[in-house]
């Protein structure tokens, strides 16, 4: 087979600005680059020499659809530093905030971006004439999502209201409780948006990916765990750098993450559910079943399912907590900055999000590292498409676009803000 | 929303001012208030624009207003009526949102979720970097704009009214 060069100068359908290159020589793919071309937007310098208490609002602008994440992970790390301990309902807030972002990123991925690849449509547009009903539900879901953040963080863009040792302002349980019926709502057209995915037709595709997510002792992980991996990978936060490590590619603006020892490793919904299945409720993983997704999926085009399974827990878990909601006694705890260093993991909806920040006597910052989920999913990205592309060399050039595109797609990239169309160009030689 | 709170016209201004020119929006908005009619409601967003169909909810007169990027002058403005088509080509503004808001406007079309009139202001921006202000040439623009916004309400209450007593 001639030697082909197949590009794409624009992926959509993700969070931002990236392109991809796939060298074939002699029947087989021998380069894939996924580069990043967004600028690069310096964060980590830009909290050095900021105060402790200014992290949460300037973390939070990294994205405009999971700050959540941002915020929840660098509230953690300044609070690991400080030696602040928060009160259960604060610790209910966070998780319950967490689950608002959940079910909104999710459900624009699910059937905002990725459900148009399963059934041959370019857009959610054109899929919204034939499937208007499921569109619907994903817009319900989103605002479900997006009035949570609002109660919660004041706002659903770059939140406000979290802050180091808690929350500026905390609500009452009669404040909470007219969410509560909508979610009950928001729940059932997550059950019927997941059972409309599982009817999709899906590739037949596995990798043996290394799964790494965080583990709780006692719930499915969002705000706290152990980092853990399918390979017995089991650390705490404060030994990630230990494990793993950040490398640039002279193609990107993104650093990529790898684990020191083994190389390439997956985080997201995948590795979430695969680690911590046993943590659903179990009429969640009744459902995961009905479905017929099994306990550990390798098959990245069938994560659109975890996804489905992990917004009707989200759901769930946000209508209990908000149950058992009782206000703390105070909304939050005073923080009294020293000479520190602290580290934090949380689940952000695209995997685990690690942070790490250097504080001087004062609470200024003098260091920060922050390693988003696409970072560390960048070489199995790059993996899939190399066996993705290698199984569809004699695709048409159209199918074997959109087959690559859906690839990337699986792993929801958060880049930044998503246009919707590709191209791709190849080259034979 | 529903009953008597529910506004008859609603003008969605679209923009973040903290990122120059898209800043556009919100100056059209801030001159806007306390001069539209009582039925009318101004709404800014500066996120999701997929929120604008919600936003929209029942409402039969919309008004967005935006900055694009620029293709011929900055400053220069465009009205487009998309009740019954689409953006033209080209004409995509320029948007620090998630899903932008021609494909959100499709999206509602495709759905049957567009309002029975749906105008869009949209003015060519200069710059778009963070933290600056208005370029001058767009902030020329924002009274013209207000104006013209100001003359479609009292046209679309006006032609509402005769509707009602015809």
């Amino acid at each position: 087979m001639a030697n082909r060069t197949i590009r794409v100068d624009y992926i959509a359908r993700v969070e931002g600005e990236s392109s991809l290159e796939l060298h074939v020589r002699n029947g087989t793919v021998d380069r894939v680059r996924l580069s990043i071309f967004e600028p690069p937007r310096f964060f980590e310098a830009l909290l050095r020499g900021r105060a402790f208490g200014e992290v949460l609002d300037i973390v939070a602008r990294i994205c405009g659809i999971c700050p959540i994440a941002y915020q929840m992970s660098g509230v953690h790390a300044v609070e690991d530093a400080l030696g602040i301990e928060v009160e259960k309902p604060i610790r209910a807030l966070r998780r319950l905030l967490y689950c608002g972002e959940w079910i909104q990123s999710h459900a624009l991925h699910i059937v905002m971006l990725h459900a148009p690849d399963f059934l041959g449509y370019p857009d959610a547009i054109a899929m919204a004439r034939d499937h208007g009903d499921a569109v619907q539900r994903a817009l319900a879901l989103k605002k479900t999502g997006n009035d949570l953040l609002r109660l919660l963080g004041g706002r659903e863009i770059h939140p406000i209201n979290a802050r180091i040792g808690g929350f500026y302002r905390v609500l009452s349980r009669a404040e909470l409780a007219p969410i509560a019926d909508s979610l009950k709502r928001t729940r059932d057209r997550a059950i019927e948006s997941l059972r409309w995915t599982a009817g999709f037709p899906f590739p037949e595709f596995e990798r043996d990916y290394e799964f790494v997510a965080l583990r709780h002792p006692g719930e499915y992980p969002m705000n706290a765990g152990r980092i853990v991996s399918s390979v017995g990978l089991d650390i705490a936060a404060a030994d990630y750098e230990t494990e793993f490590i950040e490398r640039q590619v002279p193609y990107s603006t993104a650093l990529h993450s790898t684990l020191k020892e083994r190389g390439a490793y997956l985080v997201g919904p995948m590795a979430r559910y695969a680690l911590n299945r046993d943590r659903l409720p179990a009429e969640i993983r009744a459902l995961a079943d009905e479905v017929g997704l099994e306990p550990i999926c390798r098959n990245p085009f069938r994560s659109i399912l975890v996804r489905g399974v992990e917004v009707v827990y989200a759901c769930q878990e946000a209508l209990r907590l908000i149950a058992d909601y009782e206000p703390p006694s105070r909304p939050f705890v005073p923080p009294e900055p020293h000479a520190a260093i602290g580290y934090a993991c949380t689940e952000a909806p695209r995997g685990i999000l690690y942070h790490r920040y250097s504080l001087d006597a004062d609470g200024t910052i003098l260091d920060a590292s922050l390693v988003p989920p696409t970072a560390q999913n960048q070489d199995v990205i790059e993996d899939d498409l190399r066996e993705v592309a290698t199984a569809g060399l004699d695709l048409d050039e159209e199918s074997l676009k959109a087959r690559c595109e859906q690839s990337i797609r699986n792993h929801d990239p958060c880049i930044s803000c998503a246009a919707h169309f590709l191209k791709l160009q190849v080259h034979r030689t | 929303m529903t009953g008597a709170d529910q506004p008859s016209v609603l003008v969605v201004a679209i923009g973040n001012p903290d990122r120059g020119d898209d800043g556009f929006g919100p100056a059209v908005a801030q001159r806007l208030r306390g001069r539209v009619p009582p039925t009318a409601r101004i709404l800014e967003r500066g996120g999701d624009a997929l929120a604008l169909i919600e936003d929209w909810d029942g409402i039969p007169s919309v008004i967005v207003i935006d900055a694009m990027a620029p293709i011929s002058e900055p400053g220069q403005v465009h009205r487009f009526d998309l009740t019954e088509s689409p953006l033209p080509i080209g004409f995509a503004p320029s948007s620090t949102h998630a899903l932008g808001v021609k494909e959100t406007v499709e999206l509602a079309r495709s759905l049957g979720r567009l309002p029975q009139c749906l105008l869009a202001y949209f003015v060519e921006g200069e710059q778009f970097e963070t933290g600056t202000p208005l370029s001058p040439v767009i902030a020329a623009a924002v009274e013209d704009v207000v104006v013209r916004v100001l003359a479609e309400l009292w046209t679309i209450l006006e032609t509402k009214g005769k509707a009602q007593h015809a």
